[in-house]
């Protein structure tokens, strides 16, 4: 299949109001939610939501990088992985997330580029209200938005036109390698997981992560069951932990070898 | 203490609480906020200083300068200021309050909205969504933006409502929340993750079980022993590399790229 130009601007626009919501902190910029629209435009929601909601689980933990850096962005996936899982039948969800690991790489280089040639942005703007110009700061207040929507029209209009030349691409993969794309996609999702426990875990949260486990390996929870089991060990913790909760701040990421048990 | 004539309406401080959302609209690596944190609060300091350009000026662009907090919570740190300037506070005063609620407040923000909130609904609704509820990803945004907005109304109205003092409080209150929220995130992350990360060994051989020939897989033995045994082992390799070696992430992603096609050319992975 390939997809009318109509679509490819749709998706343009799709891919730039999502964008901004990481601006905004409306949380549009994750991978479920995008590739929920990109489904609708391109018309096969199923496989796109089935993609969408793997590459979000790869990427949770992508939310926040340690110490500044720019981690990789679920814009990636989120549009280019879902195109490829909608035009390649023979595509599964985790060789589409392998695949558009490098978009989601350069993402974060676009996004230090707007923001570094925005660094004048404070005298720029002062000028301006000085000199009474408010519109101008207006215009200014605004640049690193704009600067984001343009960004991602652009990447989701491409990413929709050259679905052809992916899909070109994606064929010329022997099988052996497609099969180790498709492995190395299944690994990939630990990336995510351990970053977002290296973010949130401190001493008190282990037993909550030994429950999970447990849940989920020998009862085959479903997940709002598990949801329920957590707020069981949360409410317990909460009404009958240690009164005293001022030895526990904000330690973050650090488990004081604490964590033997393999999670 | 100057005392002026209050100017600023309920409407006034509920369309700061909105306008919280341009806060990062001009982030960049100069003044971070600083420019988005002016618009936020622009028509209201207009309105303050009606007819004394010179000094709307002077506070617009003290303003400028260098902000960075969690966008969730920072309605607490403008309506705040809003009323400080509002009551004709000195302008030293409002900047001090201002930064120093800069770092608790991103503090609290990403412990909540980051670590707690976020990591939960997107694991909910992604199996959610693997389970094939097609419409899982609007609940997900539904209820993402539902709770942020909450959090950014109620950070609104304490601020307006009260002075600094109550930081200390709400520290501890917020403490609590973030631990329960984390608590339910991490329980459900800890046992989703083992399920979603895929390590399936290869390997099998062949075993003569009462006269029969029989292939063995090693996966299936080992699923025996404890299931997910070795996606936890991964995870806990990653979160090793992360914590102790101190890995970027880039490395990482790229360790696992050439150990899944690695391992999977060689034989020892399937998918």
């Amino acid at each position: 299949m390939t997809f009318t130009i109509w679509q490819a601007l749709l998706v343009g626009l799709w891919a730039a109001f999502c964008f901004a919501g990481q601006i905004w902190g409306i949380y549009t910029n994750r991978a479920l939610f995008i590739a929920f629209g990109v489904g609708i435009i391109l018309g096969d929601l199923r496989t796109a939501v089935i993609f969408g909601a793997t590459a979000e689980l790869a990427f949770m933990g992508f939310g926040v990088g340690p110490g500044g850096s720019t981690p990789p962005n679920p814009l990636g996936p989120g549009i280019v992985g879902t195109i490829m899982a909608i035009s390649m039948d023979k595509l599964s969800p985790s060789a589409a997330l392998t695949l558009s690991y490098p978009f989601a790489i350069i993402v974060p280089f676009v996004i230090t580029f707007i923001f570094t040639i925005n660094s004048s942005s404070m005298e720029t703007a002062k000028k301006a209200i000085m000199e009474g110009k408010y519109r101008k700061y207006k215009w200014l207040s605004n640049l690193t938005l704009y600067g984001f929507m343009i960004f991602a029209f652009i990447f989701g209009f491409a990413a929709t036109e050259s679905t052809s030349a992916l899909r070109a691409f994606i064929k010329i993969i022997p099988q052996w390698l497609m099969n180790g794309l498709t492995v190395a996609g299944g690994l990939l999702p630990a990336v995510g997981f351990a970053l977002i426990l290296s973010t949130m875990v401190k001493k008190e949260y282990i037993p909550a992560i030994i429950l999970g486990y447990v849940c989920v390996a020998y009862l085959q929870m479903p997940v709002i069951g598990l949801a329920f089991v957590g707020a069981v060990i949360a409410f317990n913790n909460y009404f009958n932990g240690k009164k005293s909760s001022k030895d526990n701040d904000s330690d973050q990421g650090g488990n004081d070898g604490g964590i033997e048990d393999g999670i | 203490m100057a005392s002026k004539e209050k100017v600023l309406t309920k409407a006034d401080y509920r369309s700061a609480i909105l306008r919280s959302y341009y806060l990062q609209n001009a982030q960049n690596y100069g003044n971070m906020q600083g420019t988005g944190m002016l618009n936020s609060i622009w028509p209201q300091l207009r309105k303050i200083y009606k007819g004394d350009e010179d000094t709307f000026k002077r506070v617009a662009t003290s303003n400028l300068e260098f902000y960075n907090t969690n966008p969730q919570p920072y309605p607490f740190v403008s309506t705040l200021m809003l009323a400080m300037y509002d009551s004709g506070q000195n302008e030293d005063d409002v900047r001090a309050v201002k930064m120093a609620l800069m770092g608790p407040l991103a503090g609290i923000g990403d412990a909540l909205s980051q670590f707690a909130l976020a990591p939960l609904f997107s694991t909910i609704f992604a199996s959610l969504a693997l389970q094939g509820v097609i419409y899982a990803p609007l609940m997900f945004i539904a209820c993402l933006i539902g709770v942020t907005f909450g959090v950014r109304c109620l950070m609104g109205y304490l601020g307006w409502k009260v002075g600094t003092s109550i930081i200390d409080t709400l520290s501890d209150k917020m403490q609590a929340l973030t631990d329960i929220a984390s608590m339910i995130g991490l329980t459900v992350i800890a046992g989703l993750s083992v399920s979603f990360v895929k390590v399936n060994l290869a390997l099998q051989y062949s075993t003569t079980v009462k006269g029969k020939e029989q292939v063995v897989a090693v996966q299936t033995i080992l699923d025996k022993i404890m299931p997910y045994m070795l996606p936890m082992l991964l995870t806990y390799f990653v979160y090793w590399l992360i914590t102790k070696k101190k890995w970027t992430i880039y490395k990482i992603i790229l360790l696992l790229l050439v150990l899944g096609i690695g391992l999977s050319a060689i034989g020892l992975l399937k998918p």
